[in-house]
């Protein structure tokens, strides 16, 4: 039984969410030249963050003891699920607080990761920030009060309130596409202005760069910043649309996926990875939703999905480099003057 | 007319390899000085301890900023040239993925655009912008690269590129010049089209220290020399004197090569 | 007295000896062909599943045969991957950042691989290798010394480790073949000019890299309690971390790494235990910590990139 509308909304919604990891690792990796393999970490951190936000506040708020009833327990599940469509301004408030919270505690951790790795090359850089990712996650399943191995459950939904659950599908929906363009739109006026002409300088030759006035560790330390913030908002959608949140969510295959859209859409190029994120997205839902059908294989079709990932990243690599989209130039209005100065 | 840079008996070593042995120079301003020596002479490396690459181990390097003295040595490489001192590499360091006028845009400081929050706004840097793509094209015209201005730097010729990397430190304050074989893997035509230029900023007012390894071109342009050999200087004076120095000339034959 | 004595002492050792075996085969690989190569984790791996199948489809219980089995798949994984993916990118002028990304693709194609394998093995034996326990060889015995039994692995391990380390000595200073790969190493414009063939100096470091990682991995089959294919990703932060120590270049400070990090995440996390109450398995945190500190102490530049640039530089005096 196919659902048409039900596809389309529900790959949208993960297009969406998708997207804002592969226009942000494009922003640090395609155009700066900081190789981000840790991008779990923060999608991770922003979806812990607003799942602990939101379900210790609303117990609390509601006046629940989490000391006693913690919301990892059965009874504070319970509870979570019935009080999530009570009060509307309650769950709006928490969305805007977890949004704040998520960005500054992802963006931060990106920031103050930098120190370590500025000065070195990208095989430290990709290297530190993988295994940052794996240590939260290791991390995690050791802390209870974020629900160690099992993770926290019915995290309610912002639009919980909403009686119709289309109705309150498609608004998810518009908040994610309606975060998805502030990304979008903020990352295009980074690339295309001053500061993405320098970053892209500093991709090519940070030496020459440094040489030229440019305080590279302050630059990259910035980038990490931004591109994990946002990452974070990414990832509380994340924990919003899934209900709940568990260490298992945020393994290295997630940051590889990622990799694979940037380099298939094109790296340095925004439409890029949107393009990127769209064939992902598209092919991952499509197959999720026809693998049940397949019934009992010998091989498992997640391996031969994970399988394709690698081969997608090597062959591109090894045939159309630049991907689908290659990276274009840095529009600004010098061009206009030199259209016009050419004439003059 | 005082000296721009004073290298004060600077020494520098690498594990067991003393790099400098207490080099101590100095460049007047407004002149075109060349250093010169046999290869592993320690030329690059004090290059390196100017522009803030290396700390030197021991020794001072001064450097006099329309009026006012300062202590430039262990500062870090940004912060040298925010002082108003350019350098070019042998093998030249251009942006590969950006344009010609890219290249120089890239090249002045503290430009507004370049800062995150203002870089979201358009017209808080706009304007800055088209100020410095004028001025990089008038550079560009002077030079004769203006019809390059849109082609990108990997598909520009090697006496292009030498002439671009000299160049773009035209677009901001830059006083000193260091450059690192100029005439390196360009033929002769070009290499002295590229002193030429130099000695034309020279009456612009810009100083030039000049590493160079085909003395013939070096010492036709320059007025002093030094002469480097085993990280210590061997012998410095006018460049008729060096020629028929007779250590200069041993240290080439003998201990180095040319 | 140390905590955890004696176990903790002889982890100590044996982990001292898998680092060893893994670590030094990434640093000399990176030293000769300057590639970054993040599928080293897939010689350690596949090297233990060539032990697992030959024990679970064949039958064998000899350490000996496991060990040079997975010597050479390792070693025939390590020259596949350089003639069809390296050896073409480096031709296109590709830089190293892009190489070592498409390693990334490489390991990820591996590890499925290997579920695929494991998969099907299953379908026709009906075994499963998706977990596969401890394999107990027959061909190494078990010693005693002072009352203290030392493991079959903890003999091997020590027969294997010496014979490679000294071997490997051996070759590099002793040999012309050696020296060659010294040669193309440290200077590989020169030795281009002195005729040396680069190319299969990189073929011959690639498969004795990918190989010596391997044997490490079979050797791993008679320590460890359970294996998955993702064993070696397991280790892959303790390995690189042990490569970092010697900046990508060293082999004798990698070497040292290898004791450093063996020491920190056996004794020391003994330590913590017994004083702090930490919890053995958040040994990588350990681990973690002695990398950060070393990007920042230390940090690795040059080799594998870097930036000439010191957070405290010193302030501008005035004449």
């Amino acid at each position: 039984m196919i659902d048409p509308i039900g596809f389309m909304i529900s790959w949208l919604t993960i297009f969406g969410i998708y997207s804002i990891l592969a226009i942000t690792l494009n922003f640090e990796s395609g155009t700066s030249g900081v190789t981000n393999f840790g991008k779990v970490f923060f999608y991770g951190l922003g979806a812990y963050t607003t799942a602990m936000l939101t379900v210790y506040l609303f117990l609390i708020l509601n006046g629940i003891d989490v000391s006693k009833t913690p919301p990892y327990d059965i009874k504070g599940i319970i509870y979570l699920g019935e009080l999530a469509n009570k009060n509307p301004l309650l769950n709006m408030t928490l969305l805007l607080l977890s949004f704040m919270l998520a960005f500054m505690i992802a963006g931060i951790t990106g920031y103050m990761l930098s120190y370590p790795i500025v000065r070195v090359g990208p095989a430290f850089v990709g290297f530190t920030l993988l295994s940052t990712g794996e240590l939260f996650r290791i991390f995690l399943q050791h802390y209870d009060p974020a629900g160690g191995s099992r993770g926290l459950m019915s995290i309610p939904n912002p639009f919980a309130w909403v009686p119709d659950a289309r109705t309150r599908e498609l608004l998810f929906l518009l908040l994610v596409l309606g975060v998805l363009t502030l990304t979008y739109v903020t990352m295009h006026r980074l690339v295309n202005s001053p500061l993405g002409r320098t970053l892209r300088a500093v991709r090519d030759d940070e030496v020459a760069a440094l040489c030229l006035g440019k305080d590279v560790p302050r630059l990259k330390a910035t980038v990490l910043f931004i591109g994990s913030g946002f990452t974070g908002i990414a990832g509380s959608l994340l924990a919003y649309y899934m209900t709940s949140v568990n260490p298992d969510m945020f393994v290295p295959a997630v940051t590889f996926n990622v990799w694979a859209m940037i380099i298939l859409g094109g790296m340095g190029n925004l439409r890029g990875a949107l393009l990127g994120s769209a064939i992902f997205t598209f092919f991952d839902r499509a197959l999720s939703f026809i693998t049940p059908q397949l019934g009992v294989t010998i091989i498992s079709p997640d391996y031969v999905r994970g399988f394709m990932v690698g081969f997608l990243i090597v062959a591109v690599l090894l045939y159309k480099p630049q991907g689908l989209l290659p990276e274009g130039r840095v529009e600004t209005p010098a061009w206009e003057e030199q259209a016009s100065f050419n004439k003059g | 007319m005082g000296s721009i840079l004073e290298v004060q008996s600077v020494s520098k070593r690498f594990g067991g390899i003393i790099a400098l042995d207490k080099v101590s120079l100095s460049v007047p301003q407004g002149a075109v000085v060349g250093l010169i020596g046999p290869n592993g002479s320690g030329k690059t490396t004090l290059f390196n301890v100017v522009t803030g690459f290396y700390v030197p181990d021991a020794g001072e390097v001064w450097f006099n900023n329309n009026g006012s003295s300062e202590r430039i040595d262990g500062l870090n490489p940004n912060d040298v040239f925010a002082k108003g001192i350019v350098r070019t590499f042998q093998i030249p360091r251009l942006f590969k993925s950006l344009t010609v006028l890219e290249n120089l845009l890239v090249t002045p400081l503290q430009q507004k655009g370049e800062n995150p929050l203002k870089a979201l706004n358009p017209k808080a840097w706009g304007e800055e912008e088209r100020r410095l793509a004028r001025k990089a094209l008038s550079l560009l015209k002077r030079f004769g690269l203006l019809e390059y201005a849109h082609v990108k730097v990997s598909e520009l010729s090697g006496a292009h590129i030498k002439l671009l990397e000299t160049m773009r430190g035209l677009m901001t304050d830059a006083r000193l010049f260091l450059l690192d074989e100029p005439a390196a893997g360009v033929e002769a035509g070009a290499a002295h089209e590229l002193f030429r230029l130099v000695k034309s900023l020279q009456g612009d007012g810009y100083t030039f220290f000049i590493v160079e390894h085909r003395i013939e071109i070096l010492m036709q342009y320059v007025e002093y020399v030094y002469v480097m050999h085993n990280g210590k200087l061997l012998a410095e004076g006018k460049p008729e004197e060096i020629i028929s120095n007779e250590k200069v000339i041993e240290a080439y034959i003998g201990g180095g090569s040319a | 007295m140390l905590p955890g004595y004696p176990f903790s002492v002889i982890n100590f050792l044996l982990y001292t000896f898998f680092y060893l075996l893994f670590s030094i085969p990434l640093t000399l690989s990176y030293r000769t062909t300057r590639v970054i190569n993040f599928a080293h984790a897939n010689f350690i791996t596949y090297g233990i599943y060539t032990a697992v199948f030959l024990n679970g489809i064949l039958g064998n219980s000899s350490l000996f045969i496991a060990t040079i089995s997975a010597f050479l798949v390792a070693g025939i994984m390590a020259v596949a991957n350089h003639v069809f993916v390296f050896k073409p990118l480096e031709k296109r002028g590709a830089s190293m950042n892009l190489i070592m990304i498409a390693s990334m693709g490489l390991w990820i194609m591996y590890n499925y691989v290997l579920y695929m394998i494991a998969d099907i093995a299953h379908a026709m034996i009906g075994m499963n290798f998706i977990s596969y326990g401890r394999i107990t060889y027959k061909d190494v015995p078990e010693l005693v010394v002072n009352g203290v039994s030392l493991s079959p692995t903890f003999t091997a391990g020590l027969l294997y480790t010496s014979a490679i380390l000294l071997g490997l000595y051996l070759f590099l200073e002793k040999t012309i073949l050696g020296k060659a790969v010294r040669a193309v190493s440290d200077n590989p414009l020169l030795s281009e000019i002195s005729g040396i063939p680069r190319d299969n100096i990189v073929l011959l470091t690639w498969f004795i890299c990918g190989g010596i990682a391997g044997l490490g991995g079979a050797l791993w089959t008679s320590f460890s309690g359970t294996v998955t294919p993702t064993s070696g990703d397991a280790m892959i932060l303790q390995v690189f971390t042990v490569s970092f120590i010697g900046g990508l270049v060293s082999l004798l400070r990698t070497g040292i790494g290898a004791v450093a990090i063996a020491f920190i995440e056996n004794i020391g996390i003994a330590y913590l235990n017994s004083l702090f109450n930490v919890p053995t398995s958040f040994r990588p945190f350990l681990t973690f910590l002695t990398l950060l500190t070393i990007l920042i102490v230390s940090p690795p530049l040059g080799a594998a990139g870097g930036l000439p640039y010191r957070f405290r530089s010193k302030k501008v005096k005035e004449k």
